[in-house]
């Protein structure tokens, strides 16, 4: 996909949630039609004519614009490879907890990322949560995710 | 009344609680997710079981480090430690890359100081007349204010097409900051029967997400942030560079004013600071490619709030902002009640507390310009060992706010849009701005229309209102004008 289509899709997005936001507020109560309905009104008919304009904008400079293609990774596999595994550290911190989860996200990521070392591996990962411990846990309180299996 | 204060304070046991509380602060900040308003709060009760002022001491401390404690991070991983070092992240992190991250730390350092010393000059000394002033501001006047914030959206644009571009993302960031209760009704708004996103769309792991998390996910290309290593060991040599007192001087300017206003932060500071120095600099174009001038407007900005912010909260009990607030709970905690008294009975301890912010800005300094070259070399670490832990301490810093599990994957999605919507030209700072700025917005505006009966009059007819949008128009017409120049040229 080139970054030009991108664009235009989003600025489509855009438009829909624009006309979505705006019909959205007669469903606000009667008591706050004229103040942050209004306001939520405003915001939507903003975005519509500034999506609008940007649109126009797209379509007159269509013929000097290039056709770069959207990259979002340039190593692919390490990228979305690193964003799935974020998003299962993320959902097993509410059955395993903190440390569990962690402990395994840590070296699973590293190795991903091409660290090869085993020591270098180890020693971040138990460093990193020893700290996480002695500060957040103990020192400051600070409440971390807890495990609904363990 | 001020040399007894001066004898309070020069006792060992009140100078060791400044230095631990401002090494604590800068600690703190640097860690994205703990606020210095959480580690005042925390404090509160471990300062129970100490003398009044050896616990006021200590979180003055907190409160001074925390501040500077947040542009580490922002400028070595662009991770932003607190919310008011994101504006300093988009100029400190490019300088990183280029190899001079030590160069922006000193630079953050030294403006985190000034601006620091000035505010607590200004609370020292004129801290009654400027509370006063600052009550005069009702909601018309913080709308506006919300605006002239928001107005900072049109310098980020280069041209047309880029000015369009800044004003739609600023626009998703206002919306994206109506999610959650209605202000005025209290009726849940866009919310999917989500019971987290109640308060709304908290902007820490927002901005995790699309400062953090996003510039980690990048990385994966890279062996490591910069490409330069010889660079980083020239970091004690570096000079300041030229000029860059100017943006000093105006972010401390800046945030000692917003900091007085009850309600505005220091993030709005910085971002006002970063913004005006924008349009004052005789190189606007760099900003945004590691400007040093920005992080000094934006550290001065930020740090320039703490004094500020601390003069309604000590005069008349209203908190300049939410660390304030949790500062105000510490002072009640012990008995000091705001108001002219504690500028007369309890004259020793207030001026001993406000002194001792001097001292907690000289401790950070030492300690900003001796560590710098060693924190700087974070930026050689292995991004294949560093990714991996950036994204949990993002990943803890976007639950700890809320303790909300929702939060994590905002954090994780906003990372992911924020990097789709920087390579289509979309600016994230505009989307931030409009994200922080919007509650106030929408308070404000909401409120002066009930206050004007729904007249639109209410926003120009008071003095404070007018003088307002002056500045505003000032801000808008010369970059919207530059533009169009530019325009007609090409």
């Amino acid at each position: 996909m080139t970054k030009r289509l991108a664009e235009l899709l989003i600025l489509s997005g855009y438009l829909i949630l624009a006309v979505l936001l705006y019909r959205s507020t007669a469903s606000y109560p009667v008591s706050v039609q004229g103040s942050t309905a209004l306001y939520v009104r405003f915001l939507g008919m903003a975005l519509g004519v500034f999506c609008c304009l940007e649109i126009f904008l797209w379509f007159k400079n269509r013929n000097q614009a290039t056709t770069e293609k959207l990259t979002i990774a340039t190593v692919p596999m390490r990228f979305w490879g690193l964003f799935i595994l974020l998003l299962i550290y993320s959902t097993a911190l509410s059955y395993l907890g903190f440390y569990l989860s962690s402990a395994l996200f840590l070296p699973l990521a590293m190795l991903l990322l091409g660290a090869k070392k085993p020591l270098s591996i180890g020693l971040t990962s138990i460093g990193v949560l020893l700290f996480v411990y002695l500060v957040f846990a103990k020192l400051l309180e600070v409440p971390l995710p807890e495990g609904s299996l363990f | 009344m001020i040399l007894q204060a001066l004898q309070a304070l020069f006792t060992p046991i009140s100078l060791f609680a400044v230095f631990i509380g401002t090494t604590s602060g800068v600690i703190v900040g640097g860690m994205p997710g703990l606020t210095a308003t959480m580690a005042v709060a925390l404090l509160i009760p471990v300062t129970f079981a100490l003398e009044p002022l050896t616990g006021l001491l200590l979180m003055g401390g907190v409160y001074c480090g925390a501040m500077y404690g947040g542009s580490i991070p922002a400028i070595l991983l662009r991770t932003p430690g607190t919310p008011a070092a994101v504006a300093t992240a988009m100029e400190g992190y490019p300088m990183t890359q280029q190899g001079h991250g030590g160069l922006a730390l000193k630079v953050s350092v030294i403006a985190s100081f000034t601006g620091g010393m000035f505010s607590t000059f200004i609370l020292l000394l004129i801290a009654p007349i400027l509370a006063v002033f600052a009550l005069t501001f009702g909601p018309p006047e913080y709308f506006l204010l919300a605006i002239l914030g928001l107005a900072g959206i049109v310098s980020m644009a280069d041209d047309e097409n880029r000015l369009v571009k800044a004003i739609i993302s600023g626009l998703i960031g206002l919306i994206m900051a109506v999610v959650g209760t209605d202000p005025m009704s209290g009726m849940l708004r866009y919310t999917m029967g989500l019971t987290d996103l109640f308060d709304g769309i908290a902007f820490m792991p927002a901005l995790i997400g699309m400062f953090s998390i996003s510039q980690m996910l990048e990385l994966t290309g890279a062996k490591s942030i910069i490409t330069d290593k010889s660079t980083i060991t020239k970091i004690k040599r570096e000079p300041l560079p030229k000029g860059i007192h100017k943006p000093i001087v105006l972010g401390s300017l800046v945030g000692t004013v917003v900091g007085i206003l009850p309600g505005e932060g220091a993030t709005i500071a910085a971002f006002m600071s970063y913004n005006i120095a924008r349009r004052r600099s005789k190189n606007p174009k760099l900003f945004g490619k590691g400007n040093p001038e920005g992080i000094a407007a934006a550290e001065a900005g930020n740090n320039g709030c703490v004094g500020g912010s601390l003069v309604p909260t000590l005069t008349l009990g209203i908190p300049g902002n939410s660390v304030a607030a949790a500062l105000l709970g510490g002072l009640l905690i012990h008995g000091l009640i705001p108001g002219p008294e504690l500028f007369t009975t309890y004259g020793e301890m207030t001026y001993a507390f406000i002194l001792s912010l001097f001292i907690a800005n000289i401790v950070f300094l030492l300690l900003g310009l001796f560590m710098a070259p060693y924190f700087a070399r974070i930026s050689l670490t292995p991004t294949s060992l560093l990714i991996p832990v950036v994204c949990l301490f993002s990943v803890l810093g976007s639950y700890a706010m809320n303790n909300s599990i929702l939060d994590i994957f905002i954090a994780l999605i906003c990372g992911l849009v924020a990097i789709i919507l920087q390579k289509t030209g979309f600016s994230l700072g505009a989307l931030i701005l409009g994200l922080i700025l919007g509650p106030i917005a929408e308070t404000g505006f909401a409120q002066a229309l009930i206050m004007g009966h729904g007249s639109y009059a209410i926003f120009f007819n008071r003095p404070q209102a007018l003088a307002l949008w002056g500045i505003i128009f000032l801000l808008l017409v010369p970059p919207i004008y530059q533009i169009f120049k530019q325009r007609k040229k090409g």
